[in-house]
């Protein structure tokens, strides 16, 4: 093969791998395996724990809180949320999908309230839809049932209000802006994404010498997730969304889909006995289905979730870099004075599924539920029954 | 310039994900069967989504065009 062959080759893989989108199925099943692998090592992922920890360190820098006991970097929350943006903002260079984008200012008020509202929810519900909902479910919480419905319901209510204000709110755009940079930016993102990759690499292998190794592994699997959740669009609010707004439900399938293997993989571990049985199972239902309903409602304000808030924030989307930031510093402060882990707990104890009949009644039961989900969703895309306009 | 003639042009500029489908959407419901919808948006994820939507519906997406700073996708009603 000569040379020349030998690069078109490669420049067509690439193009196949960062030009287009991946299928969501695929980012489904890459997510739970990353998931799982996170877990394995020790720390099941989570978005809002690291968001948190942003949180608690911007009002501790302002004079408004105590230092945090979590390292702002080296913590397994933060970590995990750290590496979450830096994939997805190294992917969106691979891609040369970086890019500033400005929105109107009542987008970036919605991202605003939408924001501080995730903050709330995710506070009762001890998490966002990943760790509240697809990591507590899988790892067999009840809650995380309980986070699915108020979810749901979070987002209908979400959707009336966004069909009111179309109706109702005219919203000027902002001139279009010259592209800053021209087309060489575009042309060089690529390396640059390629060379930010090596860096985390190196990053990770250094926390290892340092007997971070544990950190290290979880900076890799974090930032692989944020890889694959950015080239997918892999988008959680959709799950809960879609099908009530056009009626398709591929992003639910998936959702679904993953969540089903990761259950599978995180009992597993349980099982065997490679992580603890209490592990993210850590709150009441109530709270998961009081929270989800404020997180469903404030991630179609915002048009992310936890982590669809943190990956659209790394490709440059201003509202969603506003939505993390009151994310974080309203569920730092609600976490620290309104729902502390004392007001968590006179709700009740949480509930391990296996619990109730052995691990493999668990598995069943939320296997006909996740199931369930996804065939009522099907059904309503050949129908048309719950699509709200 | 326009590949396409449009009846009408939806300026989605700066608005995200699901800003320009549900003002597609609204948009559509009062169009003629047959006409052009122009919709000019900036949100990376308008390129799945629009196809996938007009899969949907049954109309028929035409394609987009790479502008000066936003890209213009265009849509015609069944």
């Amino acid at each position: 093969m000569s040379d020349n062959a030998l690069v078109g080759k490669f420049k067509q893989g690439y193009e196949s791998l960062f030009e287009q989108n991946w299928p969501l199925w695929v980012g489904a099943v890459l997510i739970a395996f990353l998931a799982v692998l996170a877990a394995a090592v020790g720390r099941p992922w989570g978005v809002v724990g690291g968001i948190r920890v942003w949180g608690d360190w911007i009002w501790y820098a302002v004079g408004l809180a105590p230092r945090p006991v979590n390292h702002l970097f080296l913590s397994d929350g933060a970590i995990l949320t750290w590496g979450l943006l830096a994939g997805a903002f190294g992917s969106a260079l691979l891609s040369r999908q970086l890019a500033w984008t400005m929105a109107p200012a009542w987008e970036l008020g919605k991202g605003l309230v939408g924001g501080i509202l995730l903050g709330i929810g995710s506070g009762m519900a001890g998490g966002c839809n990943v760790g509240g909902f697809y990591t507590a479910l899988a790892a067999g919480s009840v809650s995380g049932f309980a986070m699915l419905i108020g979810l749901i319901a979070g987002a209908v209510v979400g959707l009336k209000y966004l069909l009111w204000e179309i109706e109702h709110v005219t919203i000027k755009s902002p001139a279009p802006k010259e592209k800053s940079g021209g087309a060489d930016w575009t042309k060089s993102q690529p390396w640059l994404g390629a060379l930010f990759f090596a860096g985390l690499i190196v990053a990770a292998y250094a926390l290892s010498l340092n007997a971070y190794t544990t950190t290290g592994l979880l900076l890799v699997i974090a930032a692989g997730i944020g890889l694959v959740i950015q080239r997918c669009r892999f988008c959680f609010v959709r799950a809960f969304r879609d099908p009530f707004m056009t009626g398709e439900s591929v992003a639910t399938k998936a959702v679904a889909l993953s969540t089903l293997l990761c259950l599978l993989g995180i009992m597993i571990l349980k099982w065997t006995g490679a992580l603890p049985e209490q592990s993210y199972v850590y709150h009441h239902w109530i709270g998961g289905l009081v929270g989800g309903a404020i997180f469903g409602f404030g991630m179609l304000l915002t048009g992310g979730c936890g982590s669809g808030s943190v990956w659209r924030a790394g490709e440059g989307q201003v509202k969603l870099i506003i939505a993390v930031l009151a994310f974080a510093l309203s569920n730092s402060l609600f976490r620290a004075h309104v729902w502390t882990p004392t007001v968590a707990k006179a709700w009740g104890d949480p509930f391990f599924l296996p619990q109730l009949g052995g691990y493999f009644w668990a598995l069943i039961i939320t296997g006909v539920v996740l199931i369930a989900w996804w065939a009522l969703t099907a059904w309503n895309e050949e129908t048309d029954k719950l699509t709200m306009y | 310039m326009a590949e396409y003639k449009a009846d009408e042009i939806l300026d989605a500029r700066g608005l995200s994900c699901p800003m320009p489908i549900l003002k597609t959407k609204k948009l559509m419901k009062d169009m003629k069967s047959g006409q052009i919808l122009e919709i000019q948006g900036t949100d990376p994820g308008t390129k799945n989504d629009l196809p996938a939507y007009a899969s949907r519906t049954g109309d028929e997406y035409l394609g987009m065009e790479q502008r000066d700073g936003y890209i213009s996708f265009f849509i015609k009603k069944k």
